[in-house]
């Protein structure tokens, strides 16, 4: 996504924001030289219950010829470490709510100026309007306390980039769905079919109306073997949205494996009929109807 | 019509710039996955749950450039330009994910206070629109 270059952030303090919040008990682990990544991810992994060693993180996050970890290795290593990691919104409220929900918020900031970056992970474990102060967990420093104005900048530089980590059966405070149902289809590919398959039926729970989570059941199920459990969460997906073309697909591919090849087809022709289907989406069914049909043998 | 080496140039000047991110994360991503060692083989033709999800992203960004090119305002702006607006919709079909999610975030940040849009911001959008729809080549020389 195209970024506005560099942000002149108009420092307005806590604005509307008035609730005074913090997580105490957010450990503190302090920093060697340049690793603030592994160790405000280990902050927050911690608090979550996730028990991971520094050198295991800094393995995955801390590339030493670029002196820092880039935000996508932050998410990646919180992923392998079994948690989903959530962008939340680039606000103080945002960060409120997550507080209030007992999770600390793992912040990018600019410490330099836009064109001098000096990139700088750190962990908000409190916020409180009346002093004006958002206190970190900050490298060396336990307790960091920096005055409101000061940290917008400094995030602000960093295009307000913050994550929490949940574990499987948790969802954010007010969660946005599409960025919610993006993080847990990303985890589900490096995770455990156990912890993959809670995340989809919290999800579930959570939107009974959409059909994503019940399609993600059934990737779970069909790469774990199971095929006939798969067979019933796509069907399930279908029931909610049956123009869910993606879902017919890979019920036929369920299917097949059940030996059931002229069910298979007959799904993959009723996606091909619907007026719905996307064009980006016709040649990848065609493709699965001729793999599918090829099985039926001579 | 214009040199189209010059303008294919340009536009894919312009695709390194919002792509370079992307890029970048791709190549991480990809660094990370590998290296975690435990990926999940599943069977070519299954559409998985992260294909999915960038399927369902790009129809919904460009929903969003489609609304902001069937509006008044922007067809007229468009006329004006001599483009049909319906050449640039049958365009906006093969843009790169990339290109998609640069232009519908552009389009949100223009008509973030509301459906009220300024006509500068108006044609701003439909310059740039055209530009990586590849129509004009018309950046090229600012």
């Amino acid at each position: 996504m195209l970024t506005s270059g560099c942000a002149s952030y108009p420092a307005a303090g806590f604005g509307e924001y008035v609730t005074a919040v913090a997580v105490p008990e957010t450990p503190f682990v302090p920093q060697d030289r340049y690793q603030c990544g592994p160790a405000a991810l280990q902050t927050v992994l911690q608090r979550s219950g996730a028990a991971v060693s520094l050198p295991w993180l800094v393995e995955r996050v801390y590339v030493p010829g670029r002196q820092g970890s880039f935000q996508v290795e932050v998410a990646a290593a919180a992923r392998a470490a079994g948690r989903i990691p959530y962008r939340v919104d680039g606000t103080l409220e945002a960060v409120g709510r997550e507080l209030a929900a007992g999770r600390p918020v793992l912040v990018l900031q600019n410490l330099g100026v836009a064109w001098y970056p000096r990139w700088h992970f750190a962990v908000v474990y409190a916020l409180d309007p009346v002093r004006g102060i958002v206190s970190l967990r900050s490298g060396t420093d336990r307790e960091r306390h920096t005055a409101v104005d000061v940290f917008l900048r400094t995030w602000a530089r960093a295009d307000f980039w913050g994550i929490v980590v949940l574990r499987p059966d948790e969802l954010p405070s007010e969660p946005d769905r599409e960025r919610w149902f993006s993080a847990v289809a990303d985890f589900e590919r490096v995770a455990a079919a156990a912890a993959a398959r809670m995340a989809w039926r919290t999800t579930a729970r959570h939107w009974p109306e959409a059909p994503m989570p019940w399609f993600g059941l059934g990737n779970v199920a069909y790469a774990s073997g199971d095929a006939s459990a798969a067979e019933s969460h796509y069907r399930r997906a279908l029931a909610l949205d049956p123009d869910y073309a993606m879902a017919r697909n890979n019920l036929a591919w369920a299917l097949a494996d059940l030996g059931r090849i002229d069910d298979a087809v007959r799904e993959l022709e009723r996606a091909l009929s619907s007026p719905k289907l996307p064009a980006a989406l016709a040649d990848e069914i065609r493709d699965s109807r001729r793999q599918i049909g090829a099985r039926r043998g001579p | 019509m214009q040199d189209s080496n010059t303008a294919t140039g340009q536009r894919r000047g312009f695709i390194r710039r919002v792509g370079f991110g992307r890029q970048c994360v791709l190549q991480l991503a990809i660094f990370a996955f590998t290296s975690l060692g435990f990926a999940q083989v599943s069977q070519a033709g299954m559409i998985s749950s992260a294909d999915a999800r960038q399927i369902e992203q790009h129809a919904s960004r460009s929903a969003t450039i489609e609304a902001f090119l069937s509006r008044s305002d922007v067809a007229a702006e468009l006329t004006r330009f001599g483009v049909s607006p319906e050449v640039v919709l049958a365009r906006v079909d093969s843009l790169s994910d990339a290109e998609v999610a640069a232009l519908q975030g552009r389009i949100d940040e223009q008509t973030a206070g509301g459906d009220a849009l300024a006509v500068i911001g108006v044609v701003f959008l439909v310059l740039l629109i055209l530009e990586v729809v590849g129509v004009t080549d018309i950046f090229k020389s600012i």
